[in-house]
């Protein structure tokens, strides 16, 4: 079902290859050419949605790794995100180191305090785990907040991002930045699953004392995961920072951790598709709230107070259970089916 | 299955239904304040929207946690800029067009909706917190697009760029209490000692910074700062270690909910009445008196930027008719008096910066005639916002427009004024580099 | 030595109001697996419930703290049976999230009918403090700690002696071999749900009385978190010794600490704490240890 009529696998290289037909390479390249020309016809809004979008894609493919591929389930993501975008912020700012250094630094960054916060994974799994991954989120915002090289609870200013001398002052400019980096991450992602690396980490997930009964090392394994799914963070962290330009620990909390677990999970877990899926529908969604208290205001003004109020967060928790109950297994899993609908239509029998 | 599935999903739509209906059987219940159902508004002359508008962006949350200030500042813009629309013919003649997003108090969407406002041609954009603002600030400086805080914090105008306050920040509401405190209330010799209880974000952090920058100057003492988180049910161990420094008075910059945990855990422990207790502007408002009881906080001061519900002041009345006539759930709110006089503010800039440039430029909604209305309008405002709060004026330097509040106490159960406007001097961040680098311009 | 006192008094008083939340969490967790992550939510909605049947409708307490636990019980139901059942075979992840979802709706649903979303019950204690030696502690207080208890020992004694209460116990052990025994269990879940209903609805009441009815009543909810990681997260005892040594710690910890380390040291000790414990003690100091086989 996964690929066309007719096509055999006859080397290795062939069963593994991500993209196996001449339609493959067709419709990808053709997808880069409409991404990448996007900055022609698209305003600064919705280049700045398309920047948020990508940068959100960027920490979900992390947090994708290591809950989707590594099953350890962490609800702490902004927090490593908070690690990579202050990082970014001091080395830019105080520091006035260049903004590669600065990106870099953060991801590594973000994957120690990751692999740290990653630790108790070896002894507990599941909901407890998640619950050490908030108490990792809180810590990291309090001692940021109480640090006076981090701007404390004031916040800190980041410049530009530039390179060389070309500064990414327009939406345009970042928007190719942030792509550029997006398509990178979702190609090392789709590659780590054909590694030894991915394999070592499915089967963690799917049973971890089998793996270890097999020989597959959990500690080494686990905390690797932490600081592949943390360094993704943390890049995405710093591209954050010079996109607002602004830091404040105001701008990660818990909710945003849940909305990222939920954007993994409505994009489908396990696959690499689901994640960036799942980023679009629930930035889309929040974009869409955006607009209905003005639309609602202005059409209906006799309504009592809190309607507009109250029927966003609803609508978007509404949402959110209908898909979990009408479509478990997310969006890529539509994708899946459609495809193979596609390919399978006019159904022989 | 499949019919086990419709009907979950009928059930389903069936659950939202009745959720949506209830707000409709819900105001059978007697209510708070009676809210017979507004009259309809009789239709005066309809403003034709093409007739060459001016375009005043706004980024409201009017959704999420911050919505109880949200949903009634919203209302404030909008019946301001109603009335101005209606009675006074817009500004020369120009409808205000009100072009408003709303933010759901997410510091995502606020970045994107900023940008949204300057691809609409908005001429400036305003934020009712000031943590939407602090998302939108550094993008809104980067393409010199104008824009006014109602709550500010410093690091909003400081260093001055493009961003200004309409009201004083908590910053200056401590400077203004602390003056007077001195001048006022404090009768001793020597250096009162005072302590500071602060919400854990920069609402409280901004009354400190002023303490620390002003503090010697004014001749006070700090001798204790204790935080606390907007959602805590106790503040003993913090209320404990105060009472062991002994201070004089104690200032609490916060929110209404934590702020009450905090008086009432003062009274707890004896300490009140006793010291005197001086809120900022946040925290001081009915809520407060509800939470913690009117006895509790008899004689509990506070500042307050703006005049209070039926103050004799002339923009009171046109108000109270268009609040009571459009939004008269909000009737008493303060912060529905900030907004209205945010727009009342924004279309005097309008006014200005249309004299000075003329419309053919503001319609472009670009960076030229955002250059306009910064240095033609806000620039050159002053102007008494009709007695609602201090004046609004532009001082070059200084990025707050309003700088003045007043004292209240709180007399039997009603926030009752003392004072008259109180006008806070600008605190100097720059000169304190390491503690405030936010502060130097770089 | 007074403030040792007051801070002792303080943190045990304050422990007890966590653990009556965590109580509500265990409950859930402890027939079904689930972890409730709308739980701050619902005590969100049943405290301004209160609030609109004691102010809005004018009702005496005696009247309205009946219909809230009525009110409470419906929403539990509802919640299971629209929500919950349709993914009883699903992953615990995306129950954990239609959670979620279900806290976001409630969350919307408090704005959309009380949009000005801040006020106060009635108050019913009267503002004294009782007085023990050198420290004090409001009535509201005692009185959470009396009812937290009274309410754990209800719980106990309906899971160890009542038949509903013993099967409760069973399908968290084997839901399987439960359903073979021709136990209903969707009734199961259905009455799990509304007790943990319930009992946060009691809780949001206390806490309202406490500290005002306002969005922070859903950020309290994460402080229970602590509480049922170091208690177990299907242990009742666990949550009421877990509860007073959470709120120990914090006041103890923050009061004698502040001073020598950070401002604001008692928010982050509950979390320290969950972190400590996962790695010396898993699963709690009464939470029942998973053994895995393969």
């Amino acid at each position: 079902m996964g690929l066309p009529c007719g096509t055999k696998n006859y080397t290795y290289a062939e069963d593994m290859a991500i993209m196996r037909t001449k339609t493959h390479w067709a419709l990808l390249i053709a997808l880069l050419v409409l991404l990448f020309t996007a900055p022609l016809y698209w305003g600064n809004y919705w280049l700045g949605v398309a920047n948020l979008i990508g940068i959100t894609a960027i920490a979900a493919i992390g947090l994708s790794i290591l809950l989707g591929y590594c099953g350890q389930l962490s609800i702490g993501h902004a927090g490593f995100i908070a690690v990579g975008a202050y990082t970014a912020a001091i080395l830019t700012n105080v520091l006035e180191l260049p903004f590669l250094v600065g990106l870099i630094c953060a991801g590594f960054m973000a994957g120690f305090i990751g692999l740290i916060f990653g630790i108790p994974s070896l002894r507990v799994k599941g909901f407890y785990l998640a619950i050490a991954t908030i108490a990792a989120q809180f810590i990291i915002i309090w001692v940021i907040n109480h640090m006076e090289i981090t701007g404390g609870f004031i916040g800190i200013a980041v410049p530009y991002a530039s390179i060389g001398g070309f500064v990414f002052d327009s939406e345009a400019s970042q928007f190719y930045l942030i792509m550029v980096i997006v398509v990178m991450c979702t190609f090392f992602a789709k590659n780590l699953m054909r590694t030894r690396v991915g394999r070592a980490f499915v089967a963690i997930r799917d049973n971890d004392l089998a793996a270890e009964v097999m020989g597959i090392n959990l500690f080494f394994y686990k905390l690797l995961a932490f600081f592949i799914g943390c360094f993704f963070a943390g890049i995405a962290g710093s591209l954050l920072a010079h996109w607002i330009g602004f830091m404040n620990t105001e701008q990660f909390s818990l909710m945003e951790s849940i909305l990222y677990i939920g954007m993994i999970i409505i994009g489908g877990l396990g696959t690499t598709l689901g994640p960036i899926l799942g980023v679009i529908f629930i930035r889309l969604l929040q974009q869409g709230m955006m607009f209905v208290a003005p639309t609602i205001e202005a059409a209906i003004p006799a309504l009592p107070a809190g309607f507009a109020t109250g029927i966003a967060p609803m609508l978007f928790g509404l949402i959110i259970v209908l898909f979990l109950v009408l479509e478990p297994r997310g969006l890529a899993h539509r994708w899946i089916l459609f495809k193979a609908a596609y390919r399978l239509w006019p159904f022989s029998y | 299955m499949k019919g086990k599935r419709l009907l979950m999903v009928v059930g389903v739509l069936f659950l939202a239904l009745t959720v949506a209906a209830l707000p409709f059987m819900g105001a059978c219940a007697p209510e708070p304040t009676p809210t017979p159902t507004p009259t309809p508004t009789p239709e005066p002359t309809p403003i034709p929207p093409a007739a060459q508008p001016l375009k005043y962006g706004m980024s409201i949350c009017v959704t999420g946690v911050a919505a109880e200030k949200g949903s009634p500042m919203a209302r404030g813009k909008l019946d301001a800029i109603e009335y101005i629309n209606r009675e006074l013919g817009g500004v020369n003649g120009h409808p205000i067009q009100a072009v408003w997003y709303d933010n759901g108090y997410d510091a995502a969407k606020a970045a994107t909706i900023v940008k949204k406002l300057m691809d609409d041609g908005a001429l400036f954009f305003t934020t009712n917190s000031s943590k939407m603002m602090s998302v939108s600030m550094e993008i809104a400086n980067r393409a010199g697009f104008p824009g006014i805080a109602s709550f500010s914090s410093p690091v909003c105008t400081n260093p001055p760029k493009h961003i200004y306050a309409q009201m004083p920040d908590y910053g200056d509401d401590w400077a203004a209490f602390a003056g007077y405190y001195m001048e006022n209330i404090w009768k001793g010799t020597g250096k009162p000692k005072m302590a500071m209880h602060l919400l854990n974000n920069p609402t409280g952090y901004g009354s400190l910074d002023a303490a620390t920058c002003l503090a010697d100057e004014l001749g006070i003492e700090i001798v204790a700062t204790e935080e606390h988180t907007p959602t805590t049910i106790s503040e003993m161990e913090s209320m404990t270690r105060i009472k062991a420094a002994n201070p004089d008075v104690l200032f609490i910059s916060s929110t209404p909910a934590p702020t009450a945990v905090v008086i009432k855990n003062a009274y707890e422990l004896g300490m009140y009445p006793g010291i005197v207790i001086g809120c900022a502007h946040a925290s001081y408002t009915k809520a407060l008196v509800d939470i913690a009881g009117a006895g509790i906080v008899e004689g509990v001061y506070g500042v307050f930027p703006t005049v209070n519900w039926g103050d004799d002041v002339p923009g009171m009345a046109k108000m109270e008719e268009y609040c009571k006539k459009l939004s008269l759930r909000y009737h008493g709110n303060m912060d529905y008096i900030t907004s209205w006089a945010e727009a009342l503010i924004g279309a005097e800039i309008l006014r200005l910066a249309l004299e000075n440039c003329g419309y053919d430029v503001l319609a472009k909604g670009d960076a030229t005639a955002w250059e306009c209305v910064e240095k033609n309008g806000i620039q050159k405002l002053d102007y008494d916002v009709l007695g609602l709060h201090g004046p609004a004026k532009y001082t070059p330097g200084d990025n707050r427009l309003d700088k003045s509040v007043r004292v209240f106490v709180v007399k039997d159960g009603v926030i009752t004024p003392v004072s008259d406007w109180i006008e806070a001097v600008r605190i100097p961040y720059e000169n304190y580099p390491d503690k405030f680098p936010w502060a130097v311009a770089k | 030595m007074a403030e040792f006192l007051q801070f002792t008094v303080t943190g045990i008083t304050v422990g007890m109001v966590y653990a009556l939340i965590g109580l509500s969490f265990a409950l859930i967790w402890k027939s079904s697996g689930v972890a409730n992550l709308a739980l701050g939510g619902l005590v969100l909605i049943f405290s301004w419930f209160t609030y609109a049947m004691t102010v809005q409708a004018g009702l005496p307490y005696w009247i309205a703290l009946p219909l809230v636990i009525l009110f409470a019980l419906a929403m539990g139901w509802l919640i299971e049976r629209f929500a919950l059942r349709p993914l009883i075979a699903q992953p615990i992840l995306s129950l954990i999230t239609v959670t979620l979802g279900i806290f976001y709706f409630l969350e919307g649903l408090a704005v959309f009918i009380w949009p000005w979303m801040v006020d106060a019950l009635p108050p019913v204690f009267p503002p004294e403090p009782f007085h023990l030696g050198p420290a004090v502690v409001a009535q509201a207080y005692v009185w959470a700690a009396v009812i937290s208890l009274l309410l754990f020992g209800l719980l106990t004694l309906y899971f160890r002696y009542h038949k509903m209460g013993i099967a409760m116990r069973a399908t968290a052990d084997d839901q399987f071999a439960v359903q073979a025994c021709g136990i209903p269990v969707t009734r199961i879940f259905s009455t799990s749900w509304m007790f943990a209903c319930v009992v946060a609805a009691i809780a949001g009441i206390l806490i309202s009385w406490i500290g005002g009815l306002h969005f922070g009543l859903v950020e309290t909810g994460l402080k229970s978190f602590s509480v049922v990681i170091l208690g177990g997260l299907d242990s009742f005892i666990g949550c009421i010794i877990a509860g007073p040594i959470i709120g120990l710690a914090e006041n103890l910890g923050g009061g004698y600490l502040t001073p020598l380390v950070w401002g604001g040291l008692k928010d982050i000790i509950p979390f320290i704490i969950i972190i400590i414990v996962l790695f010396i003690k898993p699963y709690g100091l009464f939470g029942e240890v998973r053994i895995e086989r393969i």
